[in-house]
């Protein structure tokens, strides 16, 4: 097991898939974090020095992401309900914010939009 | 709307009959007629068929869970199986009277290489690989008995090259009883080339040409010739191996542009290199000093080298360099130094330098260090060759490199017009360009044709007849130092094409008779004797 940023990673797991797990780092950062510490897209967990690893938590902690991105994310959707604007508003009702038909399918608006956004 | 009840009686049928529903369902116009159409003959269609019923019962089938018949293959056991390399057959007969590709032939080579020395056709030299060719045409002499033939290949040889990975699994390897190799007459004169530069001059060369015509093999063949040479032999076997990030990667410190060295691969290539060079390697001992990141013993041979930095990745980019610095180093024998897939190492890698943008392949330190010898940049102190192959089937298309190709091949055959870049056209590399060097290939050129002159001038034919030793009739005609020569390889000649279906047919594996239209016929539907083709149609799409 190799523990990246508090979590628990299967050594046999490729490292770009393991960075994609944490919330806000999809293709494009595992990318650029993988380039910067120059390791190649195959890179098994297990396979990397204890250093890199290190490293790589470095990096992590300097960005926004999990917690962090997800309050941000939360605090903009109250801005907007506190200003009383119709996104918010939109927002607050779980219903389509930007101008979809909301005559037949808003699962994914039901589903997500909502003051306290979770993710 | 029609009523289904009988208007006369208000009495409603226990059971509609379908004729009714039939013509009452119908509105508009020409009821009744299309009703009495309808009651003439009985209506089939009795309701939908596939129409659910509830209670109904339908037929259900369970899927089977899948047998699981012995355990599933070990991790790697699928990608050891796929590269396997077959090189016997025991099903095959053996085929008599077969010669090998031995000291002794490359010797006739030799001996004729210096006739025709000596009969003033060094000029052949100097035109380059093609010109060799068209001389080769009417006066070919003492392999005149050979080309078209099958020879097989040495045991020791065989070794040598599995370990370098010259065979590949898409050649047909498994269907003979020995591995062979068809002599044709550009690898006669391949041959030729390599035993010249045995004595200093480098042979830079890039072999091309269409799928399927021997390109690969034709490296195999060079290979071949170096290892019963006594060369040392370091090959790329798939340069798309060294390309397409697949291996780990790391920036070499204190390089400018920064060079990205490959650890395990280059670990994984040390090792091969010492396995096929084994003979040779365990009797070079270490002549220079090196300053290594581990401690090195001063009376080591080069294979112990080998080893020291195949075992560790971490060191082995610093032992590659030291091993080569040796090879370099006085009195050593030839280098060949070969690499398959050109067109993989002649554009952008798959790996990605800090700044997220793609690394030029030639700037990994292996692909680097293999430009810098076939563009001439760095020399090959020994004498020996520079090969590529380019890879016509499976590989990115690098427009530089096609039209490098096409231009070096103009210059060579002496072409006043020399196709230019289409200005039109992006995506073109210029350190493509400036690795094989049209600019410096057309300087070259001309020098050449001076050389040409001034080499079938009487004074220095007199030279060359005067000189009775081999080696110094050699030296005096060496290949200009300039371009990177182009081979452009065509379908077999039909001479070579009955050479190598007569084997065939010996081993075997082609079940009939090998007459002249047989042959024609099996040439013609290879595209002119594109091998590969010829192969296919006559063992692999056999019904």
């Amino acid at each position: 097991m190799v523990f990246i940023l508090g979590n628990n990673f299967l050594e046999n797991r490729l490292l770009k898939h393991c960075l994609e797990t944490f919330y806000g780092i999809g293709t494009k950062h595992s990318t650029r974090i993988l380039a910067k510490f120059s390791i190649f897209p195959g890179a098994r967990v297990g396979q990397l020095p204890t250093k890199t690893i290190n490293d790589i938590t470095a990096e992590l902690s300097t960005m926004t992401i999990e917690t962090d991105l997800r309050r941000k994310m939360r605090d903009n959707i109250q801005r907007l309900r506190d200003m009383g604007s119709y996104r918010g508003r939109r927002h607050a009702m779980g219903l389509p914010v930007r101008g979809q038909r909301t005559r037949s399918q808003i699962l994914t608006a039901r589903k997500l939009n909502r003051t306290d956004r979770a993710n | 709307m029609a009523n289904t009840n009988c208007l006369r009686c208000l009495a409603r049928p226990a059971f509609p009959s379908p004729n009714i529903l039939n013509a009452t369902t119908r509105a508009g116009m020409g009821i009744q007629r299309r009703a009495a159409s309808k009651l003439a003959k009985p209506s089939n269609t009795q309701g939908r068929k596939n129409e659910k019923v509830k209670g109904q019962k339908t037929l259900r089938i369970k899927k089977k869970a899948p047998v699981k018949t012995g355990k599933p293959p070990a991790p790697g056991e699928r990608k050891a199986m796929r590269k396997r390399i077959v090189l016997s057959n025991t099903n095959a007969l053996e085929v008599e009277g077969l010669r090998e590709l031995d000291s002794k032939m490359l010797g006739e080579w030799e001996e004729s290489v210096v006739r025709e020395l000596q009969a003033g056709e060094d000029d052949l030299v100097m035109q380059g690989a093609l010109g060799l060719l068209e001389g080769e045409g009417g006066e070919a002499k003492g392999e005149a008995k050979v080309v078209g033939k099958v020879v097989a290949l040495m045991g020791s040889t065989v070794d040598s090259l599995r370990a370098v990975e010259a065979f590949k699994t898409t050649q047909g390897w498994g269907l003979f009883r020995r591995p062979g190799l068809l002599i044709r007459e550009e690898s006669v004169a391949l041959s030729k080339k390599l035993i010249l530069s045995e004595e200093g001059g480098v042979l830079r060369l890039v072999i091309d040409g269409e799928r399927g015509t021997g390109k690969s093999l034709l490296l195999l063949h060079a290979m071949a010739t170096a290892f019963v040479r006594g060369w040392v032999v370091v090959n790329i076997p798939e340069a798309q191996e060294v390309t397409n990030a697949m291996n780990d990667y790391a920036p070499l410190p204190g390089t400018t542009p920064t060079l990205y060295s490959q650890p395990s691969y280059t670990a994984t290539w040390l090792s091969q290199i010492n396995k096929a060079n084994l003979a040779l390697l365990s009797e070079m001992e270490l002549t220079l000093t090196h300053n290594l990141p581990i401690p090195l013993q001063s009376n080591i041979s080069l294979s112990r080298l080998c080893e020291l930095g195949a075992r560790d990745p971490d060191v082995a980019w610093p032992v590659f360099q030291a091993f080569w610095a040796e090879l370099m180093a006085e009195g050593r024998p030839p280098v060949l130094l070969s690499l398959d897939g050109l067109s993989n190492v002649m554009r952008e890698s798959a790996y990605r330098a800090p700044d997220v943008s793609l690394v030029h392949a030639h700037d990994l330190a292996i692909v680097n260090h293999f430009v810098g010898y076939l563009s001439g940049e760095k020399e090959l102190v020994n004498g020996g060759a520079v090969l590529a192959a380019t890879n016509r089937s499976h590989a990115p298309r690098s427009k530089s490199l096609d039209l490098m190709l096409t231009q070096l091949l103009e210059a060579q055959v002496g072409e006043e017009e020399i196709t230019e870049k289409d200005p039109f056209e992006k995506g073109y590399d210029s350190r493509v360009e400036w690795a094989l060097g049209v600019k410096e290939a057309e300087a070259s050129v001309e020098a050449d044709v001076e050389g040409v002159e001034t080499a079938s001038s009487p004074s220095s034919v007199k030279e060359v007849k005067k000189e009775e030793n081999v080696e110094a009739a050699v030296e005096k005609v060496q290949t200009v130092p300039g371009p990177v020569e182009v081979l452009k390889l065509k379908g077999l000649s039909k001479v070579e094409a009955r050479g190598l279906m007569e084997y065939w047919a010996k081993s075997g594996v082609l079940r009939k008779t090998v007459n002249e239209q047989e042959v024609a016929e099996k040439w013609a539907l290879a595209g002119k004797g594109v091998v590969a083709e010829i192969e296919r149609g006559a063992l692999r799409m056999r019904i």
